[in-house]
């Protein structure tokens, strides 16, 4: 089997057609107590649905306990959800054998939070890139050679010097170069960034987004970008979705997210956000949202985010809003949501809008 | 640029930063009288690392005053962290110290033990990033909160026992009596935050660390902290430190920023004159790579190349240069010094940033 | 009580420290061999381990040194440093220096095979159940806690009086603690590498679960079971030696330290010698053991 150039098939598609459908996902974890018994269970996803285009950007944004990155290893089936769909390239992976599960996973990959621990310490990093092939004896030795080459030189590190290197000798940002680099090797057409650059220093990190957003257009990749930096997310993001205890707030284009959020959660995020311009009035944060963040084994009835929501009625604790698209591509899940509503009146700012 | 509008002199709350009273003094000509809280002079601090030296903080300067918020900006590797700890006189033995940080007028480097026992808690107290690893998990909060406070005052076990309650409803612990008896893995992170912050504040120190207090936390809770710090420092009337590789932490919640980088200071100014007019390139750098609500998708961020100095052979000449887009020969050559350009306004560049370059 | 989720460390900052201090470029050798005062920690114990083998392998062959029962009662009980005896000789006239060596191969043998056999069938059972999980690890552990809650010393005396007692007897006895420490060591190792991003990454790159044991797992295990070999062949090695002074490991004429000891316990007041040199002996391996373990423990922290 011949390596190739990024799949032309996906790759040179339009930017319309669906390359990944979530339906309804639904994950759960069952905390055992010191018995063994069963505790509880933790609602991490409670049927998610979103869907990304082929070359798209989704950013998925969250705090603790939003079931981000629950939802991000339910997508790749690790492990498998509890139920929902999700489909890939004209299959549903989670009805899937191991065979044929395999087979789908060579287009997409996952890159993970922790450089150092997604490497393995005792391997080289030619050796780290080249694991997708081998595993899947893709390849004579010489062309695995060459491929792992191509994509170390992809992510800007020169295979001669960096090729025989192991993780100890290298920094955060150059591991999680490596990190990208095995993802790259099979070709990929989605991948899933889980906080991808969370732990890297602010310039470093300024480095590696940008390295993704050159291979996007380079290789026309999809990204499904997990973080929970509402700002980060926007800036690579074509649309984003914010999760809250393992439910859909808000889904809708990363500008009009910031500029017209619908859910108060959202809006609370975007108050939050201390901005690097001191010329900007800060809201109080009891205003935007109060409380604390309610366990997700006890998720509260109705709506989840009612019990810090300013704006909580008697029927957000009855009834548990739908997902309703109020804009273009736009939706939220809220009884009261903001829209209609000139501009966000828990955000203001008095400077203009900086470009 | 006025901050909120704030008269001189008025106690008013903003939110903006603590107290401006000092800034305002400060601004009409005169100099406050007080010494400052806390003058750091000189700072410098070397590790010895199998052999090798490690320059963690190289020459540091800086004062905070009654009142004042300070932030002390760096990214990893700047020496911030380490600065704090040796004013806490929290640095291992293996660590070398000299120059000078004195807390009204008292020196602090090179106290004993005992001293600086009595020195912490009532005089300087510091709030750690991971609560979680802050707090013993195997004693109650009660008990911990009230430890803190019978070390330095002489109270029977009921009236400490009131005090921390006291304590745990000023920094808002929801159910405080509840709490009191619980242990820390059954509070989020947020709250125990509170609870360090409860510890921090027992003995109403004049002057209080955030060592990235809020960094291992969510944004929304991040925001609820900040509100609560400012507020009690406003109630206290304390000199605070917010130490943070965050420079929008900074720009909400402070009155001066310091910069910091490869142990060293690279700018200093009033909150609002650094944003408005950056000088020094590390903090243009710094300030262009924070990803922003207002860039549109996909903008390609201006990065620097390379990665973070080597704090053990540090390069010659201002340790910037290497990634410095702006570095002339001299910049290789000589080491830029400390130098205040504007008023108030301090930075080590020879050939600093102006708008419009 | 609310059950917490464990919560994402959103930003950590110490984790990105690691961008500031520059990584050890130097490859491993490099680093390590690189300047033997720095390394004095492992050079020392290791080159004394070194010459206690040669010593007790090598050097009956070399040195023109008396076997172990070539004594005569006619040079018994010779006080050290004598012409030809440099420690002297023992009740029955043998040469305490021989017997000393030829205990000490006793020893090693001991604690090399006790160790090995922990090592491979120990640290192959820990591996595999703490990868399975489920119901094969249940059972392989709680039928290894079984071995483990088996008094040693009962065991020792029970195969001593139905077996025998031997070098090799003593060896399975001590098996029996062996393979069990092994296997929980590597067992809590795998579990705690099972959770690294990098298996998962490794599964999802289509590796198959032996190729990932074996790849990557066992490599990331085996350097600490080897640091707790160092440990363990010093505990196995005083085991021995207390069984071979209560009469339930090597039987004499064969010298054994522990033997020796236990001989020369008689003779404390006239002849300490024969108590003191196996005992110095005893000590100084054991001590280059367990200081060896230690320094290398410190210096190959793992993930």
């Amino acid at each position: 089997m011949t390596i190739t150039a990024p799949d032309q098939q996906t790759a040179a598609s339009s930017g319309s057609e669906t390359l990944l459908e979530a339906r309804h996902l639904v994950q759960e974890f069952v905390v055992r107590d010191q018995g063994g018994l069963k505790g509880g269970v933790v609602h991490a996803v409670s049927d998610v649905s979103f869907e990304i285009k082929s070359g798209e950007t989704l950013g998925i944004v969250g705090e603790t306990g939003s079931g981000k990155s629950t939802l991000a290893r339910a997508v790749l089936q690790v492990p498998r959800p509890k139920s929902g769909e999700v489909w890939f390239r004209g299959q549903d992976l989670v009805k899937l054998k191991r065979g044929d599960l395999l087979e789908a996973r060579r287009h997409v990959a996952m890159v993970f939070q922790d450089p150092y621990s997604s490497l393995d310490p005792k391997w080289r990093v030619s050796d780290v890139v080249e694991e997708p092939l081998r595993a899947r004896r893709i390849g004579t030795r010489a062309e695995r050679k060459r491929r792992v080459a191509e994509v170390l030189e992809l992510v800007g590190l020169d295979p001669n010097v960096y090729g025989s290197r192991r993780p100890r000798q290298l920094s955060g940002g150059q591991c999680q170069r490596v990190a990208i680099a095995r993802a790259l090797t099979l070709s990929p057409s989605l991948i899933v960034c889980d906080e991808a650059v969370s732990s890297l220093d602010v310039l470093i990190q300024a480095q590696v987004l940008n390295l993704f957003e050159q291979l996007r257009a380079e290789l026309k990749l999809a990204y499904l970008f997990i973080a929970h930096d509402l700002a980060l997310v926007k800036q690579v993001s074509d649309r984003v979705a914010v999760m809250y205890l393992g439910k859909l707030a808000e889904i809708g284009p990363a500008e009009a997210i910031y500029r017209e959020p619908f859910h108060p959660y959202t809006a609370a995020l975007l108050a939050s956000i201390p901005s690097p311009d001191p010329t900007v009035e800060r809201i109080r944060a009891e205003d935007a949202i109060q409380g604390e963040p309610p366990s997700p084994i006890n998720p509260p009835s109705g709506c989840r985010f009612r019990t810090r929501c300013p704006r909580a009625q008697d029927i957000c604790a009855e009834v548990e809003p739908e997902m309703r698209m109020l804009g273009a591509d736009h939706s939220v899940a809220c009884h009261f949501p903001l829209a209609g509503e000139a501009e966000n009146p828990l955000f203001t700012s008095t400077a203009p809008a900086a470009n | 640029m006025i901050i909120g509008g704030q008269e001189a002199g008025s106690p008013a709350q903003t939110l903006q930063g603590g107290s401006l009273a000092t800034d305002a003094a400060a601004t009409n000509g005169s100099v406050p009288a007080a010494p400052p809280l806390l003058s750091v002079q000189d700072l410098t601090v070397e590790f010895n690392q199998r052999g090798r030296r490690v320059h963690a903080v190289n020459g540091v300067t800086f004062d905070v005053a009654v009142g004042h918020t300070l932030a002390v900006i760096g990214e990893s590797g700047s020496g911030k962290t380490v600065t704090s700890r040796a004013i806490m006189g929290l640095l291992p033995n293996t660590a070398t110290i000299h120059g000078s940080a004195k807390f009204n007028g008292k020196e602090l480097l090179g106290l004993s033990e005992k001293e600086l026992r009595q020195h912490r808690g009532p005089d300087v107290a510091m709030v750690f990033q991971d609560p979680a690893r802050s707090l013993n998990p195997t004693m109650k909060i009660g008990v911990q909160v009230t430890e803190a406070i019978r070390t330095h005052m002489p109270l029977s076990k009921e009236e400490a026992k009131d005090r921390a309650i006291e304590l745990l409803q000023m920094v808002r612990l929801p159910a405080a009596p509840q709490r009191y008896q619980e242990y820390p893995h059954q509070l989020s992170g947020g709250m125990r935050q509170r609870v360090m912050i409860a510890i921090a504040l027992s003995c109403h120190p004049k002057l209080l660390i955030a060592d990235e207090a809020t960094t291992a936390l969510d944004v929304t809770t991040q925001a609820q902290i900040m509100d609560l710090l400012l507020e009690l420092q406003d109630q206290f009337n304390m000199g605070l430190i917010v130490i943070s590789h965050d420079l929008g932490l900074a720009a909400s919640f402070t009155d001066e920023v310091v910069v910091m980088y490869a142990g060293r200071v690279v700018e200093q100014a009033p909150t609002a004159q650094l944003f408005s007019a950056v000088r020094m390139p590390y903090t243009k750098v710094l300030l262009d790579a924070i990803p922003r609500l207002e860039r549109p998708s996909h903008s390609l961020l201006p990065v620097v190349q390379g990665r973070p100095p080597d704090l053990v052979n540090l390069p010659r000449g201002c340790p910037f240069n290497p990634r410095c887009p702006y570095v002339q020969d001299r910049c290789r050559e000589e080491l830029p010094p400390l130098t205040e350009g504007e008023p108030r306004h301090k930075w080590a560049c020879f050939f600093p940033y102006h708008e419009g370059n | 009580m609310a059950v917490q989720v464990p919560e994402i460390s959103s930003g950590s900052v110490e984790l990105a420290g690691i961008e500031a201090i520059a990584p050890d470029q130097r490859g491993v050798l490099a680093r390590k061999g690189s300047t033997l005062w720095h390394n004095s920690e492992i050079a020392l114990p290791a080159a004394g381990l070194i010459l206690m083998t040669l010593a007790c392998f090598v050097a009956p062959f070399v040195f023109p040194i008396a076997g172990p029962n070539a004594g005569n009662l006619s040079y018994s009980n010779i006080l050290p440093l004598s012409p030809g005896h440099i420690f002297g000789t023992d009740p029955l006239g043998n040469d305490v220096l021989s017997r000393v060596l030829y205990g000490g191969r006793v020893s090693i043998e001991v604690g090399l095979g006790s160790c090995f056999l922990g090592f491979t069938l120990g640290g192959l059972l820990g591996i595999f159940a703490g990868f399975k999980g489920g119901a094969i690890e249940v059972v392989i552990m709680r039928i290894l806690d079984m071995f483990l809650a088996f008094p040693a010393l009962v065991l020792a005396i029970t195969i001593a009086t139905y077996l025998g007692a031997s070098e090799l007897h003593v060896i399975w006895a001590i098996s029996f603690f062996s393979v069990p420490g092994f296997a929980r060591l590597a067992r809590a190792h795998t579990l705690r590498l099972r959770e690294q991003v990098f298996v998962v990454s490794s599964k999802l790159s289509g590796q198959r679960d032996r190729t990932i044991l074996l790849r990557h797992i066992a490599p990331n295990v085996i350097p600490n079971l080897v640091t707790f070999s160092f440990l363990f062949i010093g505990i196995a090695i005083v085991v021995e030696a207390g069984l071979s002074f209560l009469g339930l490991g090597v039987p004499p004429p064969q010298p054994s330290w522990g033997n020796m000891i236990s001989v020369g316990q008689s003779y404390l007041a006239s002849n300490p010698d024969l108590v003191l040199i196996p005992a110095a002996f005893l000590f100084f391996t054991v001590m280059c053991l367990n200081l060896l373990g230690d320094a290398l423990r410190a210096r190959w922290s793992s993930l």
